[in-house]
């Protein structure tokens, strides 16, 4: 007599819903992420104007020319620069405030909201708020610097083409602060009560204990802060297109804004593919470290 | 466990077959998203509508400007979905849709509204390609316009300047008396429209056709010429920080009396009025020197995509309409601009609408209706010329003109071997 045993098919039941559960995400992915990414790829390689049924193939000259463009290396350190900014700027104030407020003020809870709500502000409002404080003659800005007797220190914010992206990063720390603000200031309400107090009855001065107990806990919060402050700066676009369009004589722009007004603005639609090309490689080259050491130190976390 | 693999699958399967719904009411895509501009693009869809009972079309608002209508526009073509009607801008931008095959001849409909008899000669030059129509005029702007501060000009016994010397003089005294002379924007536009004066002056109507047709080149000793008028000018009398300004900000310097004049496209007059400055009262305006008897423009035409039959046909019906007096009227008055169609009673303009309809009906008749360049060039030419102005402009120093001209130079030459000049 034959033994029954039970039929095993080559995947288990449970491997199979777990196909049909990934089938959804994975095609998303790949019409929506992948696709995208091969078409403009191949699209960088030729002269299309974006109407015409049909484009003519020019090889890497896209890029070439890019490459030998001031404008576009322009737009590069821009980036660059920006980077650095998001980084240390919206990261540092921050931390500072949320180190400030954890020292429990009176009327916490309204101060936790000044800082924050900020960042519940659309891109295109910060614009238009930002573009009434940087005004030159009238503005929030020059009016309150006259106030106070340092009229001579106000500028032409936007209109100044060495000046500008610093006027714009002045925006966006206020606009974007609140994020890192909230993620350090919930980092610091979990570290435990205890630590605090050990270090206190050793004898440790409050600078101490930040920077010796508090900061070295805070390396979750810190993770996401620089992580996502990294992202934003590659793929910074909405601020500067509605402030200043990238001018004055694209003294402000950056690689999103300068694809958006060679693909949009010019009808050059392959050039403007390359720029998302050069955009892609440079923020993999600056932001796949982060997450490689990211996923490790999560897979280290859980095996612990 | 089955049932989750079904529903799962399902899911799937419903997410793949959701698709656009298609458009049930013709629609006229366009970016008039607030104020007078909605309330003039709403006036003309209602008039044209109670027209036409059974060719009803509905507007949609594609928030931003001419490039994100662009954006929008070449994915619906993508997608097989276009507009019956659209907001173009005129000359090359409306030769890049017909090159690619996307728009609809309006030959009959151009007939039926004898389209060669009521609009301006230099009008119908920047809608038709090589002989076609394939736009119909129905947003004009003049942009040779020079707005002043009435009371700042009496009090200081300026009259409005006739030439470029008595403008600088006005300048000065402008400037000896504490007042910004002339107000000015940042972007690509605005120092480029205030570049038209010098260059006419310069190069005179002909020059003008011939920079616009590839002919007149930027290291010639005319353009330099031009440049050198602008900058000894308009740029020596800008207001201080002009770039870091807004137009509609430059236009409050102007209404407060912090500047004593500004060379805007004549949306301003509209603008102005809102903000309670009358026109002929709080404010008025002169022709810019070099501009008189001239009227530079810069003018919307409606484009019909391809498509099916049905549809173009109420692309059709809309646009006689539109163009018809009443329906030009419905437009122009809210929105503040002039009617492209000669037949509209200039009576339905206030004070400064009527000016401006003067100065294009003499300038008609003197052939002397000049489009906006920037748009005549091809698009990428056009765009790089009014950035590499308003550089000039913010700092016209001898490295700047020697990077701007071969800067320029060079994309003419690109654009001329890519044959992508027309001559308009």
């Amino acid at each position: 007599m034959k033994q029954l045993v039970p039929r095993r098919s080559v995947l288990s039941s449970t491997t199979r819903a777990h196909i049909a559960f990934l089938i959804l995400p994975v095609a998303l992915f790949a019409v929506f992420y992948v696709y995208p990414i091969l078409s403009t790829a191949y699209l960088s390689l030729h002269s299309w104007d974006g109407v015409a049924p049909t484009m003519r193939y020019v090889g890497l000259q896209n890029y070439f020319v890019l490459v030998r463009q001031p404008r576009f290396l322009h737009a590069v350190m821009n980036n660059m620069s920006w980077l650095a900014f998001m980084l240390l700027g919206p990261t540092g104030v921050g931390l500072l405030l949320a180190a400030l407020l954890d020292r429990g003020l009176r009327a916490e809870k309204i101060y936790r909201m000044i800082f924050f709500l900020p960042f519940t502000i659309p891109a295109v409002a910060v614009a238009a708020i930002w573009r009434w404080v940087y005004e030159p003659t009238n503005g929030l800005l020059t009016a309150t610097l006259q106030a106070v007797g340092l009229g001579g220190w106000a500028q032409n914010w936007l209109g100044d083409p060495a000046l500008v992206t610093y006027a714009l990063m002045g925006a966006v720390l206020w606009w974007t602060t609140g994020f890192a603000f909230l993620v350090f200031f919930a980092g610091l309400r979990n570290i435990p009560v205890e630590f605090i107090e050990a270090a206190r009855i050793e004898g440790a001065s409050p600078w101490q204990i930040f920077w010796k107990v508090s900061f070295p806990l805070l390396w979750p919060s810190t993770i996401i802060v620089l992580g996502m402050a990294a992202i934003d700066a590659m793929r910074l676009f909405d601020v500067i297109w509605a402030t200043t369009n990238g001018g004055p004589a694209y003294a402000s722009e950056v690689l999103a804004t300068q694809m958006y007004d060679v693909a949009f603005g010019r009808f050059e639609m392959g050039k403007a593919s390359a720029i998302s090309v050069f955009l892609l490689i440079i923020a993999g080259v600056v932001i796949m470290p982060y997450i490689a050491a990211m996923s490790r130190r999560v897979a280290e976390s859980e095996a612990e | 466990m089955k049932k989750i693999i079904w529903l799962g699958a399902a899911l799937g399967a419903l997410a793949s077959t959701i698709t656009v719904g298609a458009q049930t009411v013709p629609e006229i895509w366009h970016y008039y998203a607030a104020g007078s501009e909605k309330a003039g693009i709403d006036a003309l869809i209602a008039y044209t509508n109670k027209q036409n009972p059974d060719a009803q079309v509905a507007g949609r608002v594609i928030p931003g400007n001419a490039v994100e209508l662009r954006r929008q526009l070449q994915t619906a073509f993508m997608g097989g979905q276009p507009p019956a009607i659209y907001q173009s801008s005129m000359a090359s931008e409306l030769k890049t849709f017909v090159d690619g095959g996307r728009l609809h001849p309006l030959t009959d409909v151009w007939k039926e509204i004898r389209g060669d008899q009521i609009f301006p000669e230099g009008v119908q030059r920047v809608v038709k390609i090589n002989g076609v129509p394939y736009g119909v005029p129905y947003d004009l702007s003049l942009i040779n316009n020079v707005f002043y501060n009435k009371a700042t000009f009496e009090k200081l016994g300026i009259t409005p300047p006739a030439d470029w010397d008595s403008l600088k003089a006005a300048c000065k005294t402008l400037r000896d008396a504490g007042i910004q002379p002339l107000a000015n924007a940042g972007g690509p536009f605005w120092s480029l429209y205030n570049f038209y004066a010098p260059l006419v002056s310069t190069v005179g109507v002909d020059g003008y056709y011939k920079i616009a047709s590839g002919e007149l080149a930027f290291d010639s000793p005319e353009f330099r010429k031009a440049l050198a008028l602008y900058r000894d000018t308009m740029v020596s009398c800008y207001a201080q920080n002009w770039s870091g300004k807004t137009w509609t900000q430059a236009a409050d310097d102007v209404v407060n009396g912090n500047s004593g004049m500004f060379m805007m496209g004549i949306w301003a007059a509209a603008y102005m009025k809102q903000a309670g400055f009358e026109p002929g009262k709080g404010f008025d305006v002169f022709p810019a020197p070099g501009t008189d008897g001239k009227a530079i423009f810069q003018m919307d035409v409606f484009a019909a995509p391809e498509g099916p039959a049905e549809t173009v046909k109420v692309a059709g019906k809309f646009i006689e309409a539109a163009v018809s007096p009443e329906g030009q009227a419905a437009f122009a008055v809210p929105k503040g601009s002039l009617a492209p169609n000669i037949e509209v009673d200039p009576k339905i303009y206030d004070y400064a609408g009527a000016k401006f309809a003067q100065q294009l009906a003499a300038a008609s008749k003197a052939n002397a209706v000049l489009p906006n360049l920037f748009f005549l060039l091809p698009t990428k030419v056009g765009t790089e010329l009014g950035t590499q102005i308003e550089k000039f402009a913010i700092d016209p120093s001898e490295a700047n003109e020697s990077d701007l001209i071969a800067t320029l130079e060079a994309l003419r030459q690109e654009a001329l071997a890519e044959n992508a000049y027309t001559k308009w």
